[in-house]
């Protein structure tokens, strides 16, 4: 008996010393730097700080993935910084890890202030949990002049969760970039049709070009191709987002979607990726491109642009544009979703946090934002000067935007994103076929809804 | 059992501990096994034995028997190649070389202090296809029809991974079996060729008796080591081409990155289990060959 309080004493003990070890008082942040300035930080009120008098200077911290945060942002923070006292932390995460630790940090009740995401209604509502993690910001100034397309994407059941500043069209678009000298040595037009898409890439595999660079081994590139022709999907059978969504069609049943599957598996066993595709790195594409070595690529409107700054031998004008045309398309996508951000529900500084926001999107600053980012062209607000090239007006007049991408328009596909790249290698190499590739989105979708409760996979 | 030096609590500190670190998040970890814990939700529902039966049904895009598979061969194929080839080097390297046969071992044992990720990403770029050192040598002799998609292509991708890791793998193994080797008294081998014993004869009546215990610890760490593998594939081929090479623990780290925490805990209690049942017969096994 003795032996035993001893023993559950020890026990005891051990326990104890472990809570002690973790309990500790709910902080705001670990990494609190002290601001340089204590001068006055409107509105963010410190309750924790009872006994002085003065405001306590406040530190935003900022939680991204790599590639979000333009460095025109950076110069705008430190300018904000000046006239408000307020640092803002930016804490930059390698893309491929983001989602995990934010999700992480989320599921922790340990976010930062403001934290990015993508957007898009799927990602708010089951990614990031919005209605429990993010703040309303209907109320906010900034809210009438957004895009209303960009709009739709942050917010969820009526109300405005984030705030997308981001290039939706230049940076968003992905289209087929080719060569035009290389077309036009080799007597070629620009193809509406998949059939003519075939005989281009024929003609180029005869003269001893690779037609297409695809980088699949990115894992996410070569996806592209399939949910970016959503709009062309729309055309062929209209509604067929809101059945998808309502779980009234499946995606292996659509012919619309078996034949786009079916006729991008043609491409690949045609030769027109080339035969390093699986093993070929999306970070080459300027210099494949520029090196004439291929003559098409599925990238953005900007890439001629980045590809002229890269090797200035090339021009931009060397470059056109032209939709995906599998199954057909010669439609445009619109795809308003895009790096967001918002501001976390725990965060003790939420008025700092919507003064930084609404500072980061005063007209002024966002002009300054893209004027200084080359990767923009253009930015999702009214009373903006946009800065397209010829070719992008040329490209943007000849093929308007309908409707919008599949994996916008669609709930789960977004998430699934990386899984939908491994199935197509699977296809592509043969273990899978095109309507194995969609049973597959169909039953990882049946999954995420199970999970996310969604009443219409409830039955 | 009376004469005890110190009363039993004296071990209560260290006992308290390994139950608060090791055993109780270990049985808490084959609980969750039994869950939908995920990270859409902050409610953990307890859901029976749905996620075994999701993993031994597998249906479209789940073939997370594939997986088991891959894992299976991957584990037996490094065993004995590792063992085998480790076996030749050690013979060689405390027989028949011996001029700077000290050397020789730091270079066969070089590949096992280098860190996975390293060689990896260094086989990543010399088995690329159109730019890597491999194919390029090939085609440079003239042997094109050697040259291959080694990690791209489905059926050479897992070889080719199970290559990389003997490579790295085989000096670890041959250092213990030379400890093992030079542990076997000379005098056997004398007595045995005065009894017209052939050079095969005494490696399969004393070397390789000899060297069982041996031989058990090796199998069991390769055994261990194989079905836990997961950075070289993570970074070799990351689970590809499709979904070829993906193993039991690319496939947790993959569920655990979807937030599907619940069927990740399956798969690694399924895992525990087989090892903790392979591992028990193989020492079985080898223990017994010993001792008859």
């Amino acid at each position: 008996m003795k032996r035993l309080v001893i023993v559950l004493g020890m026990l005891l003990l051990g326990v104890m010393l472990i809570a002690g070890c973790s309990a500790s008082p709910a902080a705001p942040s670990a990494t609190e730097p002290a601001a340089t300035e204590p001068t006055a930080a409107p509105a963010a009120v410190e309750p924790t700080a009872a006994p002085a008098a003065q405001q306590e200077p406040v530190t935003l911290t900022y939680m991204a993935s790599q590639g979000w945060i333009k460095d025109a942002e950076l110069e705008l923070a430190k300018k904000f910084e000046e006239q408000t006292g307020i640092h803002v932390d930016y804490q930059i995460i390698p893309a491929d890890q983001y989602f995990s630790v934010l999700k992480t940090k989320l599921n922790s009740g340990e976010a930062t202030d403001i934290f990015g995401g993508q957007s898009g209604k799927t990602d708010l509502q089951v990614q990031y949990d919005v209605e429990k993690n993010a703040v309303d910001l209907s109320g906010e100034e900034w809210v009438s002049r957004h895009e209303p397309l960009s709009l739709d994407m942050v917010s969820l059941n009526g109300k405005v969760y984030g705030a997308e500043i981001w290039d939706t069209v230049a940076s968003n678009y992905f289209v087929v970039v080719y060569n035009k000298d290389i077309f036009e040595q080799h007597g070629l037009s620009v193809p509406s049709t998949f059939a003519e898409f075939k005989d281009v890439c024929q003609t180029l595999l005869d003269a001893g070009i690779n037609p297409i660079y695809e980088p699949i081994s990115d894992g996410w590139h070569h996806v592209l191709w399939f949910p970016m022709v959503g709009p062309r999907f729309e055309e062929v059978d209209p509604g067929l987002a809101d059945q998808l969504n309502a779980n009234t069609a499946k995606f292996a049943d659509v012919p619309v979607m078996q034949e786009a599957m079916t006729e991008l598996n043609e491409l690949y066993q045609m030769g027109c990726f080339g035969d390093n595709a699986l093993s070929d790195a999306f970070s080459d594409t300027n210099a494949k491109l520029a090196s004439g070595e291929y003559a098409m690529s599925v990238t953005t409107l900007t890439a001629p642009v980045s590809i002229e700054t890269d090797y200035p031998d090339v021009p931009a004008q060397t470059f056109g544009f032209f939709p995906m045309p599998l199954a057909d398309n010669t439609l445009a996508p619109a795809h308003p979703a895009g790096p967001s951000k918002f501001i976390y529900s725990g965060s003790p500084h939420i008025d700092a946090a919507k003064q930084y926001l609404a500072f980061l999107m005063a007209p002024e600053n966002l002009q300054y934002l893209l004027d200084n980012t080359p990767d923009f062209a253009a930015l999702n607000f009214s009373g903006l000067q946009a800065k397209w090239t010829p070719e992008q007006q040329a490209f943007l007049d000849t093929f308007p935007a309908k409707s919008i991408v599949y994996q916008d328009a669609v709930n789960y596909v977004n998430p699934q994103w990386m899984d939908i790249g491994k199935d197509m290698v699977g296809m592509f190499t043969g273990s899978m076929t095109p309507e194995d590739v969609l049973a597959s989105i169909d039953q990882r979708r049946a999954d995420m809804a199970a999970t996310a409760k969604d009443p219409a996979w409830a039955q | 059992m009376k004469a005890r030096t110190y009363p039993f609590y004296f071990a209560g500190g260290a006992l308290a501990l390994y139950l608060i670190f090791f055993v109780i998040p270990s049985i808490m970890g084959i609980f969750y096994a039994f869950t939908d814990w995920n990270s859409y939700s902050t409610e953990v529902n307890f859901i029976g034995l749905n996620n075994f039966r999701t993993i031994f049904s597998s249906g479209a895009g789940q073939n997370y028997l594939h997986f088991i598979r891959n894992t299976i061969i991957f584990t037996i194929t490094t065993i004995f190649l590792k063992t085998a080839i480790a076996l030749g080097l050690a013979l060689l390297l405390t027989g028949g070389i011996k001029r700077l046969s000290y050397f020789h071992r730091v270079v066969m044992y070089l590949p096992a202090v280098l860190p996975i990720l390293v060689v990896s990403l260094v086989f990543k770029s010399i088995l690329n296809p159109a730019t890597g050192l491999l194919n390029t040598f090939l085609r440079n002799i003239g042997l094109d029809f050697l040259a291959q998609r080694w990690l791209v292509d489905i059926h050479l991708a897992l070889p080719s991974v199970i290559a990389v890791d003997t490579w790295r793998g085989v000096g670890y193994i041959m250092v213990i079996l030379i400890a093992g080797l030079m542990a076997i008294p000379d005098e056997y081998y004398e007595a045995a060729s005065i009894d017209g014993a052939s050079g095969l004869d005494s490696f399969w009546h004393i070397t390789i008796p000899l060297l069982m215990p041996v031989l058990t610890v090796t199998t069991v760490l390769n055994l261990l080591y194989g079905l836990k593998v997961f950075d070289i594939v993570f970074v070799l081929t990351n689970g590809g081409p499709g979904r070829a090479t993906d193993t039991v623990y690319t496939a947790i780290f993959d569920e655990f990155s979807k937030g599907r925490y619940g069927m990740a805990t399956t798969l690694s209690t399924l895992l525990f289990f087989i090892m903790i049942i392979l591992g028990y017969f193989v020492i079985r096994l080898m223990h017994r060959e010993t001792e008859g």
